[in-house]
Formats: structure tokens, sequence, C-alpha cells
């Protein structure tokens, strides 16, 4: 029987119940990562050590986790002792870590297989997977598409059923776009409830770590595992951490569920906002009731994000200087020709640009300007939220404006056209609040996604709502032909 | 954007550019400065920065070593570097 | 023309705590290259910082000890900028929030006390160390040093000339040895100063255009840089041309100060506060125990030594003034009861020794429980001063016991009367001229039999014996 899209709890049955050996299930997972190739979900693979490891769980017999035998792809930009880690960039493209993310350490001691790491945006930068230094991400709906970014690869492994989950990251909707624009689930948690030990930086007080999955289900069994306070994150959340699949069945009567006044759905694409409606009455079916909520700054979002994103990434990345590890330029002059070579020979554009946009913003003269305004508009924003859900549960809007486009056809002549693409989901990573995506049908045989965001703290929620939704529809089974890869 | 500042803030991130991109860079970062410039017409005035999402304080750790050094690890990654030392072109003072 | 000089100085002191600030590697000194470096000061992808609290309770211990302002809640902020030793490309550091603002340390010239304001204390991280000339081509870079805690003390421009910058930074040395906040030692880096130095006319309100001097790595040198920036800048404001303010190198072998290579561009820091360290908080009752678990400070000590031990103000005052040396004399004081003989030999003998080495008590052979002892033996007289003049300088060279040298070599002081009279009575006995002429009234003659006494017994009868009884032999 085939191991391709089945979820984690089908395949944990079927380990379970010994339809099939952890090493049969590696054997396949593998096979199925070679066989869609073209996709370019992958950088590098695991085979050896994955073979090896699902031999260990055969023999050793006891399986007492979820996730034993479980092969998982794990988006490049985490840290993974041993196993070459990029983050899709040419100034990495020979970085080894000496150790492995908190995150993925913990679904890894959970008895998960990594079977690769997956390709992204450079540095996490990109809301297409287009700035790869290792090229383009399929989406496995269509070829020649974007899988949406930066989590790309990890979103198109899990939608072409090659793994039934993913790691990724969101700092401003590279978990949930990428879900949405390929059909998947995908979480970000509240900021501080995954460690960032071991995460490569993009910007840090944005960065959170989630899952991709097929189901909220699955996202609740990963994030179960990669929660927790981290000693070596001091900026991860001390609170105790809740069994996220303890209610994740209990019936949603009387959710409140907030409609955001100033999101003004008439301009999107009429079939992505039938679809909107659609899902709205469907939740009503269920027991929801939806409120209008004003968030008066909310608009703000995109220009607050791309103040602070690139300043905080402008710093993160002064590290990638050739000295210590990573490409080093050759025949330099001299130590600062070697600096301005190697990181000019080994970052792409868009990181670039944002390097530049950061450094601009906190330089002398323009800090008030820029950044600290930008921070202070990011408070107003928060404070908005806070005030939504005095009167809300939830707050529910589209993913993105869009389903997923042609490669090249955005962004190129303007980048910002590129950073529209996350009108919603920016807004929650400024706040620290969780939010997740699920698939809620498709517009011209692309997948489109509905996101919820939800109280600091209340994944729980959030995974509860999704579940029940996905309970009683079907959307989240449907499956990419991938007859042209 | 003039010339100028571009080529400052270049030197200060230690990135050069292109000639033939130069022109389009300097348009981009032209445009994004236009989006986040667009933030002054908020009124901000005494509301405190939020410069974590986290309303938390630091958390200190005690004074005890535990070292995580892998010398020869941290030495194999970097482009040049001998059995003791990181190296890098010679630095006049 | 009458010329002021205003200086500034700026004082890094690495803190002695036993780990860095951000992270839980070593900072013992004179490591093997790139041992002491966790992932953190590494500057790796992914890593993250965390703060040690020791280092803030030091700093908060100086703060207090100055007077100055605690900052109870205080944050970090990141300084960017490229250089091979700093491995992240930015250092965390306190720009906005300092945990110290203000306070004074006060100096003493010539009798006379000053204060100098200070403007603020800040935390910050080492960089790792550069070594330039080692190898052919390539500078090496040791990360050893990097994420060392340091203290950044800025003074108010309130110094006048060299000499107050001197007194400045030893007042400073003492402070911190005293405080336990570091080892202040100058030479090794432990205690550094950049000194801002600029002239204007006397009378003048504004400040005339400052240079700044770095890598001063000792009090003498310090006096030296200070002195020949002035003369210099005094010499260029003469010829009627302006000082241009720069960075320059103090060099000890030319004893000169001289520009450090022109960059092309004026750094900007674009400082921001730290995204990966969250504000820290220092609570009222870890101040309070802070307080209440202060270390003595020299004057305290003064004035208890005089009080318990009976020292003379003097005495009290010099042993107090060091931190080493004012920990081996309470040391000592568990072994032995004879203060004034212990402080004597301490100001005395001891301190001799020391500045003919140049070095200081603890870096020394001599220990704390092997001088009690030595004063001990003079105390209870098995050995006499002289003899135990000798024993000591064995005990400078090869820190052996007292003890063990005087039952080795046979130095017991000869204190049983009847021998020392027997010994008397053969000295008598072989001089019948020099004691005819003593007896005729030559005085002075006493000496040469204590000398033939001494000889007889190589040093060891006891001298007070030897007197009397002599004195009574001689009738």
């Amino acid at each position: 029987m085939s191991i391709q899209f089945k979820s984690i709890a089908d395949l944990r049955e079927m380990l379970d119940d010994k339809s099939i050996s952890a090493s049969e299930l590696i054997q396949e997972s593998l096979e199925l990562a070679k066989k869609y190739k073209e996709l370019n979900c992958f950088v590098t693979m695991n085979e050896e050590f994955s073979v090896k490891k699902a031999n260990a769980i055969d023999v050793n017999k006891k399986t007492s986790s979820r996730l034993s035998g479980i092969p998982l792809a794990q988006k490049d930009l985490f840290c993974t002792e041993g196993l070459r880690t990029t983050c899709s960039s040419k100034i990495l493209s020979n970085f080894i870590p000496p150790y492995t993310a908190t995150a993925v350490k913990k679904l890894e001691d959970a008895g998960s297989i990594t079977i690769g790491k997956t390709n992204m945006d450079e540095f996490a930068m990109g809301s297409s997977n287009e700035t790869s230094f290792f090229g383009n991400v399929h989406n496995p709906w269509k070829k020649g598409y974007v899988p949406g970014g930066s989590s790309g690869g990890s979103a198109a492994a899990v939608a072409a059923g090659i793994v039934p989950a993913a790691t990724g990251t969101d700092t401003g909707g590279s978990i949930r776009q990428p879900a949405a624009h390929c059909g998947i689930t995908g979480l970000k948690p509240t900021y501080g409830r995954i460690s960032r030990w071991g995460m490569i930086a993009f910007a840090s007080s944005l960065d959170q770590a989630g899952p991709l999955a097929r189901t909220a289900e699955d996202c609740a069994i990963l994030l179960n595992t990669m929660s927790g306070h981290d000693a070596k994150d001091t900026t991860s959340l001390n609170s105790n951490v809740p069994d996220f699949l303890e209610n994740i069945n209990q019936p949603i009567d009387g959710l409140k569920i907030g409609l955001i006044k100033e999101f003004n759905l008439s301009d999107l694409d009429s079939q992505v906002q039938a679809r909107f409606e659609e899902s709205k009455k469907a939740y009503e079916k269920l027991g929801a009731q939806f409120i209008e909520v004003s968030l008066p700054n909310i608009s703000a979002s995109v220009p607050t994000y791309y103040s602070i994103a690139p300043a905080e990434c402008s710093s993160n990345l002064s590290r990638f200087d050739g000295v210590r590890f990573g490409h080093r330029a050759e025949s330099t002059d001299d130590l600062n020709d070697l600096y301005i070579k190697s990181r000019s020979e080994g970052f792409g554009d868009e990181v670039k640009r944002r390097i530049l946009i950061g450094t601009y913003a906190l330089s002398a003269g323009y800090y008030d300007a820029y950044y600290k305004k930008a921070q202070q508009v990011r408070r107003l924003i928060k404070n908005d939220f806070d005030n939504a859900f005095q009167s809300v549960d939830a707050l529910m809007t589209p993913t993105s404006p869009n389903t997923a486009f042609k490669f090249g056809s955005k962004g190129t002549q303007n980048p910002v056209e590129l950073y529209l693409e996350d009108l919603f989901t920016i807004s929650s990573n400024l706040a620290g609040l969780p939010a997740i995506s699920i698939p809620h049908g498709q517009v011209n045989s692309l997948p489109v996604g509905l996101q919820l965001i939800g109280n600091f703290l209340r994944e729980d929620q959030l995974l509860n709502a999704a579940h029940i939704f996905q309970k009683n529809s079907d959307y989240h089974l449907a499956k990419p032909n991938l007859g042209d890869f | 954007m003039d010339q100028e500042t571009v080529r400052t803030i270049c030197y200060l991130a230690r990135l050069e550019i292109d000639e033939n991109k130069s022109e389009k860079i300097q348009k981009d970062l032209e445009t994004i400065i236009d989006l986040i410039g667009s933030l002054q017409t908020i009124d901000t005035s005494d509301v405190e920065p939020l410069y974590s999402p986290l309303e938390m304080t630091a958390l200190m750790h005690e004074d005890i070593e535990k070292s995580d050094n892998k010398k020869e690890k941290f030495l194999e990654n970097a482009a040049a570097s001998n059995e003791d030392y990181f190296l890098v072109p010679r630095v006049v003072e | 023309m009458s010329w002021e000089t205003v200086i500034g100085l700026e004082t890094h002191v690495q803190l002695s705590t036993k780990t860095k600030l951000f992270s839980r590697a070593s900072t013992a000194f004179g490591a093997s290259p790139n041992t002491n470096v966790n992932l953190i000061d590494c500057g790796l992808p992914g890593v993250l910082p965390s703060v040690n609290k020791e280092a803030f309770y030091k700093a908060i211990r100086f703060g207090m000890a100055v007077g100055a302002q605690i900052n109870q809640t205080s944050i970090f902020d990141r300084k960017n900028y490229f250089y091979a030793d700093l491995p992240k490309g930015y250092q965390i550091t306190q720009m906005d929030l300092p945990i110290v603002i203000g306070g004074s340390i006060e100096i003493i010239i010539d009798e006379l006390t000053k204060t100098i304001n200070i403007t603020r204390a800040h935390l910050e991280e080492d960089a790792g160390k550069s070594i330039h000339d080692e190898f052919e081509g390539f500078s090496a870079i040791d990360l050893n040093r990097a994420g060392t805690p340091l203290l950044e003390i800025v003074s108010e421009p309130e110094i006048s000339n060299a000499k107050e910058a001197v007194a400045y930074m030893k007042a400073m040395h003492q402070l911190v040895t005293f405080l336990d906040v570091s080892d202040g030692n100058m030479a090794q880096g432990s205690l550094r100063c950049d000194a801002n130095v600029s002239i204007r006319k006397k009378g003048d309100k504004e400040l005339g255009t400052r240079t700044e001097i770095k890598n001063i790595n000792s009090f003498k040198f310090i006096e030296k840089a200070i002195n020949f920036e002035i003369k210099r800048q005094i010499k260029i404001l003469e010829n009627g041309e302006k000082v241009v303010q720069e960075t320059r190198l103090y060099d000890s072998s030319k004893d000169e100060t001289r520009p450090m290579r022109s960059k092309e561009f004026a750094n900007d820091y674009r400082y921001f506060p730290e995204p990966d360290l969250l504000p820290v908080i220092i609570s009222d009752e870890e101040i309070q125990k802070i307080r209440d678990e202060f270390p003595e400070l020299p004057k305290e000590k003064e004035i208890r030594y005089q009080q318990e031990y009976g020292l003379t103000a003097y005495d009290a005052q010099i042993i107090a003034s060091s931190k080493s040396m004012a920990d081996f004399f309470e040391t000592a004081l568990q072994k032995t009861k004879n203060y004034t003989l212990l402080s004597n030999w301490l100001i005395g003998e001891i301190s001799a020794y020391l500045n003919k080495q140049q070095i200081e008590i603890n870096e020394s052979k001599l220990s704390a429980d092997k001088v009690a002892m030595l004063i001990n033996r003079i105390d209870d007289q098995t050995i006499s001063g002289k003899i135990g003049k000798s024993i000591f300088e064995e005990m400078c060279t090869n820190g052996s016991s007292p003890d063990e040298i005087i039952k080795s070599q046979g130095l017991e002081q000869i204190s049983d009367d009847g021998a020392i009279e027997e010994i008397i009575l053969t000295v008598i006995n072989e001089n019948p001229t020099q004691v005819e002429a003593y007896l005729a009234g030559k005085d002075k003659l006493f000496g040469f039999f204590v000398g033939q006494v001494m000889k007889l017994t190589e040093g060891k009868a006891n001298p007070k014996a030897v007197n009397s009884i002599l004195k009574d032999k001689l009738k």
C-alpha cells in the first residue's frame, strides 16, 4: 500500500499494525523524493542516516511515540548536525553545522526520521521560493507555478505526499502562505512557543518555527513535540505546553470569529472571495458566530514589517562574512575586500535588497523615522488585536490575496508587488499571535487557503476550529495530479 | 535616494552592487523606502515601541561553566584556518 | 598663551566572572586558542545569547561602591560593525539604558582630594583577539576572549593632567580588585584605558577638539601617552592650526602617539535594541542581597585594622591599600596573634622583597600560613629576628615552611641560660685582654663579646638572654 499522501495518523496505524515496517516506509519516502525530483523540494537528502535509523527502529520494536519512524522533511533553515544546512544560499552552500536546532532535535528524539532538507527562499526572504540559489520549487498542483514561500520546499514535499509533514518557519507568512498555495495545513505558533535555537535567524522578533502537514491534527502532533521552553533561547516562553490534541474534537458552538473590517475583501479575485464566503457559511453551520471587528492600524502591517524585518536581518546576516564558515571569495586584497566580495558573491539580490533597506532604516538620521516609527506602529497593531480579542475568539481572513502564480510573473519589476502577497499573514507576526492556514477549495485548479488568527497562546483553539472544519469537509483530502513531474 | 547614500549603505553592509544592476537596485530601494515611509502619516506620539511581542523579561543563567566547544569542527568550517586559528588576509592597524 | 588640558577616561574592566557574558564558556586566562569558545561565541548561524547574572551583580557592586544610580531595568543593544575578531558582525552592548548611571571616584593628588564624576557604566561583550605577525600574510583569529564580560566606565571630562589620570586609574584598580569585580590586571588586559584628550585656552568654556588614545596598558604608559599628546596638541594650536579629531595609538617603544589607519567612512554603528534578549530586571531582593554581601573596602579595613589589631594608622593604610596584601594579612591573622610583628614584616622585609622583584604578594612563593608560622617562631623565641630574616630569604626562593628550614638547618635559638652561660664563660676566658679593657671602662667592647657569643653559637643564641647573662658575668 502506498504511503504517498498518507497523514501521520494514517502512517502510525500502518506501522503499529505492522502493515508496513519503518524501513519500508522510509524507503518509499526516499523513492518518492527521487521520483518527484523535478519539484526541486529538497536541497540535501539524508538517505544513509534515515535508512539506518529506520532499521534501528524496526530492530528495537519499541515504539512508544506517535512520531517513531515517521519520515519528516526539515526546512533548510534549521541547523542539523553533520547534515549540510544552506538556507538555500550560495553563502552557506558548504556549511555543515556542528549542532542541531532544538525544534528538530525534539522531533528526532521523538523518533521521527529526517529524510532531507527542503528548499526555500534564500534566508527565508520571499513569498514564492523563487530566490533560492538551488532554483525554484514547483507547485505540485501546476508545473511552472510557485509553491509560495519562503517554506516552498516543505509545502511542496507535503503536498506531493513525499512526507506526511515538514517543518517550516514563518516570519511574515512563510508557513501559511505556501500551505495555502499547496493545498495543505500550516501553523505559525505563538511567538516563543518553539525554541529558535539553531533556527538561522532572519528577523529575530518575528521568526517562528512551525509544522506543515496534511491535517490540523497532524500539526497538533508536531506542535506538541516541537514546543517548550528552551534555556538556550531566552525568548522562548516559560509557559506550560498544553496537549494540543486534548480538546481538538470539541464542538465549536458559540465560537466567535471576527471579520476584519479594514480588509476589504471585495478587492480580491472574485473566486477567492467566493470561496471565503462559502467557508464562512460552513463555519456558521458548525456553530460559529461572525462579528465584524475593527483593527484600525492593520493596513499599516506591510510597511511596518518591511521596516522591521530588513533591519533585524541586516544585522543578523552580518555574521556571514566569509571568515569562520561559508563562502569566502578568492584572491581578495584585504579584510574589507574579503567581506565585500564574499558577501556580494554569496547573497542573492532579494537578500541584498533587504540588507540594504535594513541598513538604511537603522542608520543615523533615519532610525527614528523608519525603525523606531515602525516599532511604534507595531504596538498600535498589537493593541488593535488585543482589543479585538476582547470580543472574539479568533479572526478569519483569506491566507493570501490570490492563488499561486507563474514563475517570474510577480515582483520582477517591482519587489513591493511580492510584498503585498503577505497582506493577510504579516500582522500576526508583528503581534506574535498564532495563526493557521487550511485548504478550502480551489480556484482554477489551484488551492486556496483560509486563515484563522488566534489569541496569544491559543493554538489549541485554532487547531480545534481547523480540525472540526476538516472533519466536516474534504478540501484537505484533495491531491495534486503530479502527472507533469 | 542619492548615489552617495547608496554608496554609504553598501559600504556599511559590505556589499557591492554590479554596475549593470545598480540602477535597478537604486530604484527598488526607492520604491521600498516609499512603502515604509508611508508610516509617517500615523500618529505615534506617546507610543512605546514594541521591540518584542513578548511582554516578558530576561531569564538569566548562573555563572557556571558548561562548554559546548567543538574546536576542530569550528575550524573545519572556515575557508582558511590552521589547527589553532581562523585565518584572514593580514590586517594592518 | 595659557592652555588647559581636559581629559576624559574610558575604562574597560574585564569582569572576573567564571563564564562569559552571554555564554557559559570559561573565561580562564591562558587557554589554548579557540578552546574557550562555545557555539554562541563563535557566532555560528542559529545561535542565541543568554545573560550571565553574575556579570550584572558585579556591575551593580561597582555602581554601589561609586554611589551611582542602579537601573533595575536595563536593556541590551547591538552595535553593528565588521571586524575579524567580532564574530557576529555586531557587539552586544548597552546604549540607551545602561545598568549604572552617575557616581564618582575620589583621587588624592599631593594630599588634596579631587572628585571625578562618572557619566555611566555599562555591560558589553569583549571581542576576540587578532594576531597579526605570527603567520606570513595572514592574521590569525582567536575567539577565546570573545564574549568575555566588560564593564565600560566613562568618566566626565574632569581630569586635568596626566598625574590625575594615573591616580584615577589606580583608584579604579583598587576599587575593582577590592570589590572582586575584576582582577584589574592591566598587563593581561583585564583593565584597559582609553584616554580622550583635548586642549583649550585657559578660561574657555567650550571644549577643544579631542583625540582618543587607545592601546595603553600600564599606569606608566598612561602618564607618558597623555603627556605626549598634550604637548603635541599644544604645539599644533600654538602654530595656529587645528587638531584633527581622530583615534591614535600609543607606541611605547617610541613614546609617541600616532593616528590609527584612517577609515574610508566614519562608522555608523546603527544601534538598536537586541531582539534576542529581553529587558533585564534586577529585583529589590537581589539588590538587597548585593548590599548585604558587600565586600570591605580599603577605608573600612584601615579603620578595622587599627581598632581590632592595634596597627598604626600608617601601617593600616599601607596594608589596606592593596587587595592582595590585605587578603594576605587577613589570612595570616588566622594563624598568628602578633599583629604588630606581622604588619612590620609585611611593610618591611616582605614589601622590600616584592618591590625588588616587581611582583605582587600573590605572585610570590610566600604563603600567609608560612609567614604566620615565621612570625610565631620569632614571637615564641624559637629563633631570633636575625635568623628569621635568613629563613625568610629561603622561603621566598623555595616557598618552604619555616619549621622545615629551622629543623633541617638546626637554627633553633639557644635560650637555655645554662648553655648560654657556658658559652659566655668560654668567651670571657678566651678574651682576657678585652675583658680587662671593658672592666676598665671601654663600654663599647660589650658588642664585641656579644659578637663572639654569636659567632660561637652561629647566631643562634637568644640575644636577650646573652645580654643579661653577659652583663651579669662582666661585673
